[in-house]
């Protein structure tokens, strides 16, 4: 395959800007934990880039693709306590909606219940 | 042709990324986030990264998938959470949408152009014969995995244990705690005891002084 590094970058950048509008505007708990796995999902796309584009150097094509591996560990761990914390909130308050977090910055004190 | 279906491919993930932050029903957000997943194993596919293929697959299409999918079907959610009108967007200001906005898109720009990573280094020909038959040998990675990075690795294990207890204790019902053998039932503090917790004599002392410091800082 001989598309050029920037473009996976690019590829990489765009899902991630995406992570961080999903995860900025919506109300639903589970659609803003799947924004943060695209987010990381992006991050290793960029790790994948990296390591790509250096395959020719000796002894570190390989750093990049074990450190997606930890990330996709990490990102496992994080959605088992991300679920296993929405059902705590669920149980405690039958809802799984949020306050989003820009609409948090800009409702005055008074208006919050 | 590998060139044609990468871009087929990144316009799939894109696309369906956009598919999971403006669905209205969580199901069908984490079902593009499904798709997002396989287009994005496909990108590593074609970059020479089969491991991570099927590590994608495995990991993020199979076990967060399912647990995504568990959550949803498990939590009993009314319609108004169901079809998230999108309201959350038409709801924040213009002013707070463009700030957002500007963000995502200055850190696309900013990637962009930071990383302008012009021509590879290193060996060339080296290069091209490793992308060429897979530029992932498990057997360098075990290698680099064990010597390298052994100490991350035992970490990533006990941050494993720590997450197996963590979720155990976040997502247990918390039961009272006769309901658990904790307590006996005839102990005077127990809940299905009331009428002898009023009568129990400390019990009563501390009421007292609470009714006491009460009307002392009235």
């Amino acid at each position: 395959m001989n598309v050029p590094t920037e473009h996976l970058l690019l590829l990489s950048a765009v899902l991630f800007g995406l992570g961080v509008l999903g995860f900025l505007l919506r109300r639903n708990v589970i659609i803003v934990l799947a924004s943060i796995e695209l987010m990381l999902n992006s991050a290793n796309i960029a790790l994948i880039a990296g390591s790509r584009h250096h395959a020719g150097v000796e002894g570190a094509h390989l750093d990049g693709p074990v450190l997606v591996l930890f990330v996709i560990l990490v990102a496992a761990c994080e959605a088992a306590v991300g679920l296993a914390l929405i059902i705590a909130l669920f149980r405690l308050r039958q809802s799984v909606m949020l306050t989003p977090a820009v609409a948090a910055l800009e409702t005055s004190p008074e208006t919050t219940p | 042709m590998a060139e044609v279906l990468f871009y087929v491919l990144a316009v799939g993930a894109v696309a369906s990324a956009v598919g999971v932050i403006t669905a209205r029903m969580p199901i069908y957000s984490v079902l593009s986030l499904l798709g997002t997943f396989f287009c994005v194993a496909g990108v590593y596919l074609l970059s020479g990264y089969q491991f991570f293929a099927a590590t994608q697959l495995l990991v993020y299409a199979g076990a967060i998938m399912v647990l995504f999918l568990f959550v949803i079907m498990l939590l009993n959610l009314h319609d108004e959470e169901l079809i998230e009108d999108l309201h959350s967007f038409a709801r924040v200001s213009p002013k707070v949408l463009a700030i957002a906005g500007a963000t995502a898109g200055g850190l696309v720009l900013a990637l962009i152009y930071a990383s302008n990573p012009g021509a590879p280094p290193g060996d060339a020909a080296l290069a091209a014969a490793r992308l060429e038959g897979g530029a992932d040998d498990l057997h360098e990675i075990a290698k680099v995995l064990f010597s390298r990075y052994a100490l991350p690795f035992e970490v990533a294990s006990v941050l494993l244990l720590a997450t197996m207890v963590g979720v155990i204790s976040l997502a247990k019902r918390e039961r009272p705690r006769e309901a658990r053998g904790m307590v006996p039932t005839s102990w005077p503090w127990s809940a299905t005891n009331a009428k002898t917790m009023s009568e129990n004599p400390l019990t009563q002392e501390r009421e007292r002084e609470l009714v006491s410091s009460g009307s002392a800082s009235e």
